[in-house]
């Protein structure tokens, strides 16, 4: 296999890790912003909850920004279409991710409760609508999107948004990642909390668990039913990134697990989802948090392992031009590119591993309503 | 048929500049503060004085508010590209991409991850673990912009690239040509070097506002002085680097600095005025009245005595014949792209340096397909692409002049500051402490006509000579552009109202809210009496 | 222990003279940018220690 096939390869399974690493870590602060107004009950409790991810939300943003930067660097052509077609969607997504920053930064610093109860509803809005969108993306793009290109590479939409956004299957998938969001956030406040909070949490989390298994499960019947892609030519996976030529692809029941009938191994994958996922739940039930978040990281794994396997090697299929859909062969970086951001990566997530983890382990321990509300530091 | 409609464009590209400049409002204050930051709490571990703890903490409150938004508005930023301008994003993003991820990856996660504990550390960390992490903030922030300003700087000189053919797009081919463009490394420190102005000034006259009232005077004379020393260096060297950047530009592009310049004939030498006023009217092409100084002009840019530069006339007549080859360029990729013949490729090959302007011409060709255009209407195509090849002349000259004059202002104020504070004669000169409180608002004006005129100067290029503005947004539909817009509207009206009233709120209540004591008063028994009287002002 | 922070002292300094040299040659203006920051913030520092002594010794603590 050629050089550049292969970097297309490494960065397509990079690509299923930041978006794992999004799900997990931005999905946890995001499920306490979604549970921050039911598990406090009242302004010292929230901002309990609030200080448990303090030190970190920041960090753990930047997955999201990366996510988006390795996207455009790795797949420029994907970046590119993908982000305008879903225009109104993502400038939505985008409202409630500027939100959430100045919401952390500014609802404890001033005393009028008009002021803290809008920023607590903006917690809500920015927890709950980025995760769904989130997973009603991985939705829309199952189900192939419209649009085409023009001769100089210019894209040109087809359909208009309100197709992407309102249909059974891409809510279900937006209710999937919502659930596991709530799971993880819950997770995390259970960890780092004591009662009360500790109890609703608990509460809250078992329920994401139960509600993701059951939209894991029907997700699942959809998808085999659904009308897949499949490449009915060979092509050159190490073919120059372009989508204007070179592909022949059909749209046929069914064939989203085309890859599965191919690999019966892949099938590891959602039995890996579905175990943590019951796994987790019945750790949450035995009080023990930190298996319970360790078991998330499983089911993240699952669920975008699930996704990504059933459509390899597609990234976005096309309905209207589906010669022209965009997959790991044909909208990547230049081969220069890819190797340059491969060493860069190579040097620097190891490094961010470490002082993540190291940051955590200097805010460890228990946060107390009591301490929060004598630390002028904090949130 | 596949149109490009003009008002789209438009409306993207005031999008972009409203967000732009809203983004950068905050960033300069969040690059210089850090390294403030920084300073101050330096001093308190090397004296162990509290006071400077104190300063640092107080400060950093500041920051605080003011870094959320920078950081949620810069979201904004790397979303537009794709949202957009997904012809510009398709295009270059290979080249563009690139950089953008790398800050991510070194810089951004550096800088957020250590801010949590910079902001929730102080009683968990070393006093020396600490002061680590407030440098890793700080140049986590400062590396951020650098990697955004090597992406900004490959977009005004492609370097480090090439287009090719077989995928329609820039492919990157040289990593240390990339990092080491020269508009990278002087624009860098340029904005960095801004932003130490820009938070200089915040922190003196904040400063001079404690002083005014006579609270905190302790606090606020130490942070007035290190702000004025830091500020008076930094001018200095955003003055000379923005010599740096001019003299680029006159190399890279020439457009612009003629623009910049109000220069619509080529200079003659060594006579030449420097303009310092003029009404520049890009409809007629001419300035309406024009105030010079004599002599200047040529040795501020060529930096000698003899060297001519080309005005904007010129510079229009000479894009005439590339306009024509940049035709045949267009016309003979679209013929390879779709039928992959050799002898396509050797016509595309012999007028590649021309593509860019092929595509400008796209605007004014019929049915906007340059591929097409028949040998008579060939001439009145190129006739009207012509005059496109100009940025706006007023904008660019005005918004370079502003920044200058503010500049020359900062220098004074800076110098006259760092004087009166080190005689400690700060007290006894009311005006000048008035004058820092009002200017605050100042440098950030400063770097918004920076980026003005940078951005402006480079049109009607997004990638300058290879990809035109309007060729590079997104297809969508006007009602699109409308429902972004109104919220963006929306959302940062209701964050810059959010964010002054805390910063009002913050400033007013002074460092005292930091109920920390003054372990050090037993040594100095003025920190006590001083320090203890304005606590009872509120 | 002192061998051990000797050993990490040479190391900054041999990343420091590479980093000199390298980027002092490719990039002359990021190089005076380090230069240039590490200045500016030991000045002000100064700045500020020079006034605590001024303060010290003078009476009227006028600033």
């Amino acid at each position: 296999m050629e050089l550049y096939a292969i970097l297309k390869l490494i960065w397509a399974a990079l690509l299923c890790v930041l978006f794992i690493g999004l799900g997990l870590m931005v999905g946890m602060d995001m499920g306490v912003g979604t549970l921050l107004r039911f598990v406090g009950r009242n302004d010292g409790e929230r901002r309990t909850a609030l200080n448990i991810i303090g030190p970190h939300w920041d960090g753990n943003q930047v997955w999201f920004i990366l996510g988006g930067g390795a996207i455009f660097a790795a797949f420029p052509t994907l970046y590119a279409t993908s982000f305008s077609v879903f225009y109104v969607v993502m400038i939505l997504l985008l409202f409630s991710m500027i939100l959430r920053p100045v919401a952390f930064e500014y609802r404890s610093k001033a005393d009028s409760k008009l002021w803290r109860a809008s920023w607590d509803w903006v917690f809500l809005i920015s927890g709950f609508l980025p995760m769904f969108i989130y997973g009603a993306a991985f939705g829309n793009i199952l189900e192939g999107v419209g649009y085409h290109f023009g001769w100089n590479g210019q894209y040109y939409q087809d359909s208009s948004f309100f197709s992407y956004l309102l249909n059974p299957f891409v809510i279900l998938c937006g209710l999937m990642s919502v659930s596991l969001s709530v799971y993880q956030g819950g997770v995390m406040l259970m960890i780092r909390s004591e009662d009360p909070i500790y109890g609703r949490a608990r509460t809250y989390a078992q329920r994401g668990g139960i509600l993701a298994i059951i939209l894991f499960a029907v997700g699942g019947l959809f998808i085999s039913r659904m009308k897949g892609f499949v490449l009915t030519a060979p092509v050159d996976p190490a073919m120059p990134a372009n989508p204007l030529h070179g592909q022949e692809v059909a749209q046929i029941a069914g064939a989203w697990l085309h890859n599965y009938a191919v690999h019966p191994a892949l099938w590891l994958l959602p039995v890996l989802g579905f175990a943590c996922m019951v796994l987790g739940v019945l750790a949450v039930r035995a009080h023990n948090g930190g298996l319970a978040w360790w078991v998330g990281l499983g089911s993240w794994i699952g669920t975008i392992g699930t996704v990504g396997a059933a459509m390899f090697p597609f990234l976005m299929p096309s309905t209207t031009a589906p010669n022209q859909s965009l997959t790991i062969w044909n909208s990547t970086a230049s081969a220069y590119g890819l190797s340059c951001m491969l060493v860069v990566a190579l040097i620097f997530v190891p490094l961010i591993l470490c002082y993540t983890s190291w940051c955590y382990y200097v805010m460890r321990g228990k946060v107390r309503t009591a301490d929060i509300i004598h630390d002028s530091h904090s949130y | 048929m596949d149109i490009i409609n003009p008002t789209v464009v438009d409306l993207s590209r005031f999008q972009f500049a409203l967000t732009a400049l809203y983004h950068f409002m905050f960033v300069p204050l969040t690059l210089g503060l850090t390294f403030m930051l920084a300073a101050m709490e330096t001093v308190y571990v090397v004296t162990g004085r509290k006071i400077y703890k104190e300063m640092a903490q107080f400060w950093g409150k500041l920051f605080g508010i003011n870094f959320a938004i920078g950081v949620a508005t810069g979201l904004t930023m790397e979303f537009e590209f794709g949202t957009n301008w997904s012809m510009y994003s398709r295009f270059f993003g290979d080249m563009f991409g690139t950089p953008l991820a790398i800050e991510g990856l070194m810089a951004f996660f550096m800088e957020s991850t250590f801010v949590g504990l910079m902001f929730f550390g102080w009683d968990r960390l070393s006093k020396q673990a600490h002061l680590a992490i407030t440098y890793l903030v700080a140049l986590g922030s400062n590396l951020s912009a650098l990697w955004i300003l090597i992406a900004n700087a490959s977009m005004n000189v492609p370097e480090g690239g090439h287009f090719d053919p077989e995928t329609m797009r820039m492919q990157f081919d040289s990593f240390v040509h990339v990092i080491f463009n020269p508009d990278a490394q002087s624009k860098f420190v340029h904005t960095s070097v801004a932003g130490y102005v820009s938070a200089a000034l915040f922190v003196m006259g904040i400063s001079a506002f404690y002083l005014l009232r006579g609270q905190h005077k302790q606090f606020a004379a130490r942070s007035f002085r290190m702000a004025a020393l830091f500020g008076i260096i930094s001018t200095v060297a955003v003055i000379t680097l923005g010599d740096v950047l001019g003299r680029m530009d006159y190399e890279k592009q020439p457009t612009k600095i003629a623009a910049i310049e109000g220069l619509w004939h080529t200079s003659k030498p060594p006579y030449e005025p420097w303009i310092l006023a003029a009404l520049p009217d890009d409809a007629k092409q001419e300035n309406h009245f024009e105030i010079g100084v004599p002599f200047v002009l040529t040795p501020l840019i060529a930096h000698d005595f003899n060297t001519p530069i080309t005005g904007l006339h010129e510079l229009e007549d000479a894009a005439g014949p590339r306009i024509q080859s940049g035709i045949e360029a267009v016309s003979a990729l679209r013929r390879y792209g779709e039928t992959h013949q050799q002898a396509d490729l050797d016509i595309f090959r012999a007028h590649e340096e021309d593509m860019g302007y092929g595509f400008l011409a796209t605007r004014h060709a019929p049915n906007q397909d340059v591929t097409n255009i028949s040998a008579e209407a060939l001439p009145k195509v190129i006739e009207e692409t012509k005059p496109d090849i100009l940025p706006n002349v007023f904008v660019t000259f005005w918004a370079f002049r502003l920044m200058v004059f503010l500049a020359l202002y900062f220098f004074a104020l800076f110098a006259i500051s760092s004087y009166v504070s080190l005689k400690n004669k700060l007290e006894r000169n009311k005006l000048l402490l008035r004058l820092c409180l009002w200017s605050i608002p100042l440098p950030i004006l400063a770097t918004e006509f920076g980026w003005i005129t940078a951005e402006a100067g480079r049109q009607p290029w997004t990638v300058f000579n290879k990809l035109p503005t309007f060729l590079s947004s997104s297809t969508h539909s006007v009602s699109y552009m409308v429902f972004s817009l109104a919220g963006f509207t929306l959302l940062y009206s209701i964050f810059i109202a959010a964010e002054l009233y805390l910063m009002f709120k913050f400033a007013r209540l002074g460092p005292e809210a930091h109920d920390a004591p003054h372990d050090d008063a037993t040594q100095h028994p003025h920190l006590t009496a001083v320090s203890s009287t304005p606590s009872a002002a509120h | 222990m002192s061998l051990f922070r000797m050993a990490g002292l040479a190391i900054v300094l041999v990343v420091s003279l590479l980093f000199a040299v390298f980027v002092g040659d490719q990039g002359p203006w990021y190089f005076a940018w380090v230069i240039g920051t590490v200045m500016i913030i030991l000045i002000s520092g100064a700045g500020a220690i020079l006034l605590d002594s001024q303060l010290d010794s003078s009476p009227d603590n006028e600033v």
